[in-house]
């Protein structure tokens, strides 16, 4: 279908941004997803909020304990940045293998999150490191961790007045693996399988049901993949059975965790 | 046999469309848009099969900007129906739809925005009639009926010449009606005596997939009338062919009907014959003005696929492995409309039982009307389905006997110039001797460790579609060279290929020639551009042409210089006289025609006699071989190893033929482990590029050999012969094998999704029961 026609904002504040966002008149960074939508005729906002002018929406930096990621930062430039290489390398490596390289060039990492799609990479990644995400509107800011943000497909804890503003990771930041089954241009399974600073371990599974499910566990060897299976809610489609769905999960759970044992000896 | 090495052709030359293209300065359909052009969207059928009871169009009509909505109630002062072999296709629905997605209405709008917001705005009412969505249903006693009429359907001669038995549309008088829209049996032999007595008897059934070729560029199309000649600028294969289902619907002579082919962004078939043309120029008779219509990926899979099958197999052996006789029942899901499928038939019954000697042979071929997307062309036209039925019923037969999968083959295939088809071309290949490069290739680097298994599967394609091909060589007054032929580039590499043979024959500098192509006012006749024709078949209209030019350069020069032509010797892009002046042609054209002007035109045509008399024009070889690992947790497959031997007779471009090969194997590819278009009641689940998924880079082999084989044993210029559709044919079956080899288990249904091969290798049914 044709892109219907809208208005076009392009603030170069936070404020201003904030200024301009309503039901209908929605955040616009990359536009992977958004334009993909409308065309579609899935959504029809009335305007776009263009995010992409706003300096502090693209930085990347550390503050004290904290990586802090703008909101609208690429995937090719977390896949590529020497700080988040060296703070957080599994954001890196998973960052590499999202989508494809034009949605690395154009799509932006909080656009991924904001959209919602249940097969997101950065989803399950980020609530194996810990994320936590900054939303402000024009009342104010909160922060939300990645564990309570996404509620459901295309559904998050983002209200339509809100601006995902920044990514925030706490460090040192969990380390270990992630693995995922691709067999069309989004995972069916996504596996990240991590060492807590703490020293114990977290394994979160994505992709494979409407949000990603997560658990703890006090050593690595103690990774239960068929308790952890049984969390997730497959749904069958054209990249496999409900069946066959929990047995690539419970494969991808323990090459996860034998990977990350492996690594660590 | 070798062939002789030449001045240009056999050169890898650099592509004449390498820079436009990759600058993105070449023009296709899309970017043709003429003064005053309206643009046009289809409202489609949303319902499988239903009576239409009314199209509401007022709400469409009130949108700014929309100037006219056309249905089918406004073309009845023309033929509203278009189709080669069964004019059956509706340009707009009449009176029901027959799948969804099916054009119902017309929106022609000042911009394309208005076109669409129109579009959403027509109300279609329905009455819902029973779908039959698969072959199966359809073939069913009690099976709703989609065709009421035969269209008085026949086939002309060419149709049934390429066919090896002429068979016609099976309605007859009688009713009761069926959905079968066309019907082809081939037999030999006594095929129950021969099986009663064979040592073994092996049957299996395959299921090859509902295929979108993924053109990357979807179907466009530019209609505009001035005075009584309507001109169309589309992204059609066979512009001539347009051109006489164009002239039918508006009642106009051929010469008023200008079909206009700019660079097509892929064709593989599935640009072949008709698609979108009407649509617009319909709404172009409506409006008399210019209109666009320009299709997403979802229309394009809704407007053309490649026809899913069916088959059973039966072969009988002897204990040597010697085939005794075959046996095959092919069904086609065809969709909604025949298009071209009934010859997409006819090539799956001639090609399903492959190059080998069969003593007895009974096949029969149905295609079948179904409420899905309709079917036509695709690369290989009918080979892919039926190789995976009879290459992998021989490698059952080579596992029962114990023998080797290669060994089986060598003792069947054909020997040079062996029929295939009685009373047709013998084949013009060595086919035994190019099993051995695939089979030494593969050997030399496979691994034997469990998990792995190596694949082969020949095919020969009987190729090269009816033989009437013309072209014109113009030579102008500075010896340059414009040619002439109503080809299609699409992406092949025809342009630079006709252009090294006409600097080859004239013996002038190939950036001297220019070649013009696919513009039935413009450009001379071609029937089509399909079945691996280009080469060989322009390729001897154009040598023609070339001498025909010749011949008269040299009349003039012996007019001029008042000598016997024969005194004259022919030499590179000059005639040398018998004292040894040499004539550029050039002169001889300025002194001839005085003023330094005039041009000379060579005219060179083809049709069935002399070499191509016999049909089919070549045999186009198919050969390949695969190595697999597959991962036994997960099913997926990988592929180790890919070798294809291009048995071209006569390469004229090398690399260009390395890239149609590993194209056609990268194609055949997709069908063997990912494409299929998935219904899901009377819509597809995958019409987009996201969820039918194709071949990526990622994907290709770690090894990778595509033979050239030049043996000079083609009909076409220099012992050329036809490629870029046989490395296709073979590969369902030869990564089917492969996975046997690797699993022990036989597959029977592409594509090999790793689910299906992890069910396979865990015994589990295809689908799990409710």
């Amino acid at each position: 279908m044709v892109l219907p026609p809208f208005a076009l904002h392009r603030p170069t504040t936070t404020a201003q941004a904030l200024s301009l966002l309503a039901e209908d008149s929605v955040p616009y960074s990359g536009g992977t997803e958004l334009l993909l939508a409308m065309r579609m005729g899935l959504i029809r906002p009335t305007a776009l909020v263009d995010l992409k002018r706003i300096p502090e929406m693209q930085e990347i930096r550390t503050d004290r304990s904290r990586l802090l990621i703008g909101a609208g930062v690429s995937h090719d430039r977390l896949a590529t940045d020497p700080l988040v290489e060296q703070h957080a390398r599994l954001l890196a490596a998973a960052e590499r293998e999202v989508g494809n390289a034009r949605v690395r060039a154009q799509g932006s990492i909080g656009g991924n999150i904001c959209f919602g799609e249940p097969r997101s990479d950065v989803a399950t990644v980020l609530i194996a490191l810990e994320a936590e995400l900054g939303l402000a509107n024009s009342a104010g800011e909160r922060s939300v961790p990645a564990e309570e943000f996404f509620l459901g497909p295309y559904w998050t804890a983002r209200d339509a007045t809100e601006l995902l503003t920044a990514i925030s990771i706490p460090l040192p930041c969990a380390e270990g693996v992630y693995l995922k089954f691709q067999t069309v241009e989004r995972p069916t399974v996504a596996v990240a399988a991590v060492r807590r600073p703490g020293g114990d371990y977290r394994v979160v599974v994505g992709a494979v049901g409407e949000v990603p499910v997560w658990a703890d566990y006090p050593g690595v060897g103690e990774v239960d993949p068929v308790d952890l299976v049984g969390r997730t809610s497959p749904v069958s489609d054209l990249t496999g059975s409900e069946r066959y769905k929990r047995h690539v999960t419970e494969v991808y759970i323990r090459r996860a965790a034998e990977l990350l044992a492996e690594s660590e000896r | 046999m070798s062939v002789e090495r030449r001045r240009v052709a056999g050169q890898a030359v650099q592509r004449r469309d390498l820079f436009e293209k990759v600058t993105g300065a070449a023009t296709y359909t899309v970017d043709v848009t003429p003064p005053g052009c309206l643009h046009a969207k289809v409202v489609r059928s949303s319902r499988a099969h239903a009576r239409i009871l009314g199209i509401e169009t007022s709400a469409a009509l009130a949108v700014p900007g929309v100037i006219a909505v056309v249905t089918a109630s406004d073309l009845a002062a023309l033929f509203p129906r278009f189709g080669h072999i069964i004019p059956d296709h509706a340009i707009l629905a009449m009176e029901k739809v027959r799948y969804y997605g099916e054009p119902v209405a017309l929106v022609v709008a000042e911009n394309i925005v208005a076109a669409s917001d129109g579009a959403e705005a027509v109300q279609v009412r329905y009455e819902d009639l029973p779908a039959a969505m698969d072959a199966e249903a359809a073939l069913a006693p009690d099976a709703p009926i989609l065709h009421d009429d035969d269209y008085g359907a026949s086939g002309d001669e060419s149709f049934s010449e390429m066919a090896a038995t002429p068979g016609l549309p099976d309605h007859g008088d009688s009713p009761p009606r069926t959905n079968v829209a066309h019907t082809v049996d081939l037999s030999w032999g006594d095929v129950d005596a021969a099986l009663a007595q064979a040592h073994i008897v092996v049957e299996n059934r395959v299921h090859y997939p509902m295929l979108y070729a993924y053109a990357m560029e979807p179907y466009n199309a530019v209609a505009s009338f001035t005075e009584d000649s309507l001109h169309v600028v589309s992204s059609a294969q066979h512009p001539f062919m347009v051109r006489t289902d164009l002239a039918r619907i508006f009642s106009l002579p051929l010469s008023r009907v200008r079909v206009q082919v700019p660079y097509l962004g892929g064709g593989y078939g599935s640009k072949s014959y008709t698609k979108i043309e009407p649509l617009a120029a319909v709404g172009a008779w409506v409006v008399r003005q210019p209109v666009k219509l320009v299709l997403d990926v979802e229309e394009a899979i809704y407007t053309t696929r490649a026809d899913s099958a069916a088959i059973t197999v039966r072969s009988g052996f002897d204990a040597e492995g010697r085939i005794l006789a075959r046996a095959f029942d092919i069904v086609l899901d065809s969709g909604a409309y025949a298009d071209n499928s009934p010859l997409v038939l006819a090539k799956a019954v001639n090609r399903c039982f492959g190059p080998y000697r069969v003593p007895n042979l009974r096949v029969r071929g149905r295609s079948v009307y179904t409420n899905t997307s309709p079917a036509s062309s695709y690369r290989g036209f009918g080979a892919p389905q039926g190789a995976l039925a009879g290459e992998t019923n021989l490698d059952r037969a080579a596992a029962q006997l114990g023998i080797d999968p290669v060994e089986i083959r060598r003792r069947n295939l054909v020997p040079p110039g062996g029929e295939i088809l009685p009373g047709k071309r013998g084949i013009d290949a060595d086919l035994p001797a190019d099993l051995e490069l695939v089979a030494e290739s593969l050997q030399r680097d496979a691994r034997t460790v469990p998990g792995h298994g190596i694949g082969v599967a020949c095919t020969a394609s009987d190729a090269g579609a009816y033989p009437i091909s013309t072209a014109i060589v113009r030579v102008q007054t500075d010896g340059s060279v414009t040619v002439l032929s109503g080809s299609t580039e699409m992406g092949q590499g025809s342009r630079s290929v006709l252009a090294q043979l006409v600097a080859e024959e004239l013996g002038v500098p190939i950036e001297a020639v220019d070649v013009v192509q696919s513009d039935t006012a413009m450009s001379s006749y071609e029937r089509t551009t399909g079945a691996s024709r280009t080469t060989t078949l322009v390729g001897l209209a154009v040598q023609r042409a070339c001498a025909d030019a010749r011949a008269k350069l040299t009349e003039m020069a012996a007019e001029i210089e008042q000598c016997p032509p024969e005194s004259l010797a022919q030499g590179d892009g000059v005639l040398e006289s018998a004292d040894g002046r040499k004539l550029a042609f050039g002169d001889i054209i300025s002194r001839w025609f005085g003023g330094d002007a005039g041009e000379v035109t060579g005219v060179g045509t083809l049709r069935r006699d002399g070499r191509t008399q016999k049909m089919p024009p070549f045999w186009e070889v198919g050969m390949v071989g695969v190595e697999v690992g597959i991962d036994p947790e997960t099913g997926v497959v990988r592929v180790d190893q890919l070798v294809t031997v291009a048995d071209v007779g006569f390469a004229f471009n090398p690399k260009a033929v390395e890239g149609q090969d590993l194209g056609a194997a990268t194609q055949g590819l997709g069908g063997a482990l990912f494409e299929e278009l998935v219904y899901d009641g009377p819509q597809l689940v995958n019409p987009n590029m996201v969820e039918y998924r194709v071949p990526r880079m990622t994907d290709l082999a770690d090894k990778i050999e595509s033979i050239v084989v030049e043996r000079g044993d083609g009909v076409g210029p220099y012992g050329a012969k036809g490629g870029g559709e046989g490395a296709l044919n073979p590969m369902g079956a030869a990564v089917a094998n492969a996975v046997a080899m690797a699993t022990g288990k036989w597959p029977s249904r592409l594509p090999l999704t790793p689910e299906r091969v992890w069910r396979l290798v865990n015994d589990l049914p295809e689908v799990d029961a409710e």
